[in-house]
């Protein structure tokens, strides 16, 4: 048991929740119910907040995750533990509902709020995201790029915001983020390979 | 877009863009068509899933709204249409009950018990002092919670104490109310689901209780529901 006290509100967790989680993703693909409500309750918090991060609209972000358990239900036996960790592939289902749903609006989701990219982003979701190898592998190499193209992939992958969306928030025309955020893709490829 | 065509670049690229998500509706979804079919373009979604995901700790976590779980069980589990009425009018019928006998009654009765709910799960927990002395018995089960001091002591002079709970997974505890004078407090269900694993914990407070929803004193107690068995 790992725990961690900050203001009182206590932070624990068991050592082996992500090791958890692979042998509950097998149980689903055999049609185990309960094991899919043990990975709701394990992960609803972190995934409710992805999903959240891309619509900000929390009943839009339940649907989202609505549909992101009816996939991973459908799809558990497909995740491969030799491609990545049962919580990256659990993420990617949610984002990509999350998107879906976000695309299904016209991306109608407002965008002028203050706290998108603008603000730095706070230590400690930084340190979320230094929690793993790959995350510090990332991280330096994100910085590496422009700041602007920095921006530009956070705001996409985290926030959900189109090239359209991102153009008009850094004020460049559509052509320039189009093709600065897949220099910043190549570059992050190269960086991390 | 025929994905069938694209140099090893096109299809990287594209596979790039499909996991950020500044892909338009309709180049998504045919990537997302494509990918069952297509094993280097779903090489390439992976390989640019594993590079990304650590941004998904970006996004900050957030308690979903109380009841999604029942919803999803419930699109997961469309409710079989049941027509109980009739059998059960056959059943109760006076005229057929002599003809059904004794067999049918039986089996009524055996999936009375094989349907009736399991008995919820009683948690316990009990929160020691520093020096690992009880102090608190924490009881819970699917009817609320119930707290009892086993070792009076009133709060610090000034100060109150507040009980608060942390559900698995849950980023901020919830408040289930001050402790009055006597030491018992009884919580229901409606504020709390007390689930195996919660947290349990005591916070010194200011008279009135925490101003800002959560704990801002020391944590005096703490303790951990686990099922009772043998219960």
């Amino acid at each position: 048991m790992g725990c961690l006290w900050r203001l009182g509100v206590a932070i624990c967790r068991p050592m082996d929740a992500e090791t958890d989680l692979a042998p509950l993703l097998s149980a689903v693909a055999g049609g185990d119910r309960t094991a899919l409500r043990a990975i709701y309750e394990r992960q609803a918090t972190r995934l409710f907040g992805v999903a959240n991060a891309i619509l900000r609209d929390r009943d839009a972000a339940a649907d989202a995750m609505q549909d992101a358990f009816l996939r991973i239900a459908g799809r558990a036996g497909q995740f491969d533990p030799e491609r990545g960790t049962p919580e990256a592939w659990l993420a990617a289902i949610v984002r990509y509902a999350a998107l879906d749903l976000a695309r299904s609006r016209g991306r109608e989701i407002p965008t002028d709020d203050p706290a998108l990219g603008d603000q730095p982003v706070p230590a400690e979701a930084l340190d979320r995201v230094e929690s793993s190898a790959e995350g510090r592998r990332l991280r330096q190499c994100l910085a590496t790029l422009e700041e602007r193209n920095r921006r530009g992939i956070v705001l996409a992958f985290v926030h959900g915001l189109s090239h359209a969306q991102i153009a008009a928030r850094l004020e460049l025309p559509l052509g320039t983020v189009k093709a600065w955020i897949r220099r910043g893709l190549l570059r992050l490829r190269e960086c991390l390979a | 877009m025929n994905l069938a065509s694209l140099t090893p670049e096109e299809r990287d690229a594209l596979a790039a863009e499909y996991v950020l998500g500044t892909l338009e509706a309709r180049e998504a979804r045919a990537v997302a068509a494509a990918l069952p079919g297509d094993a280097a373009l779903a090489e390439a979604v992976a390989m640019w899933e594993a590079r990304l995901a650590p941004l998904t700790m970006l996004a900050p976590p957030e308690a979903p709204p109380p009841g999604l779980w029942d919803r999803i069980a419930a699109a997961l589990d469309p409710k079989p249409v049941v027509k109980p009425k009739s059998w059960l009018a056959g059943l109760l019928d006076p005229w057929r009950i002599g003809a059904i006998g004794g067999t049918a009654v039986a089996a009524t009765l055996a999936a009375f018990i094989l349907l009736r709910p399991e008995p919820a799960p009683r948690m316990m927990t009990v929160l020691l002092t520093d020096r690992d002395q009880p102090a608190w018995l924490v009881e819970a089960d699917q009817g609320g919670l119930r707290l009892a001091s086993l070792n009076p002591r009133p709060a610090p002079e000034g100060r109150a104490l507040q009980l608060w709970a942390l559900p698995q997974g849950a980023t901020a505890p919830t408040s289930l109310g001050l402790i009055p004078a006597e030491g018992r407090i009884s919580v229901a269900p409606q504020v709390i689901q007390p689930s195996p694993g919660m947290l349990i914990e005591i916070t010194v407070e200011p008279p009135g209780g925490s101003p800002t929803g959560r704990p801002t004193g020391p944590i005096l107690f703490i303790g951990r529901l686990a099922p009772a068995t043998g219960s």
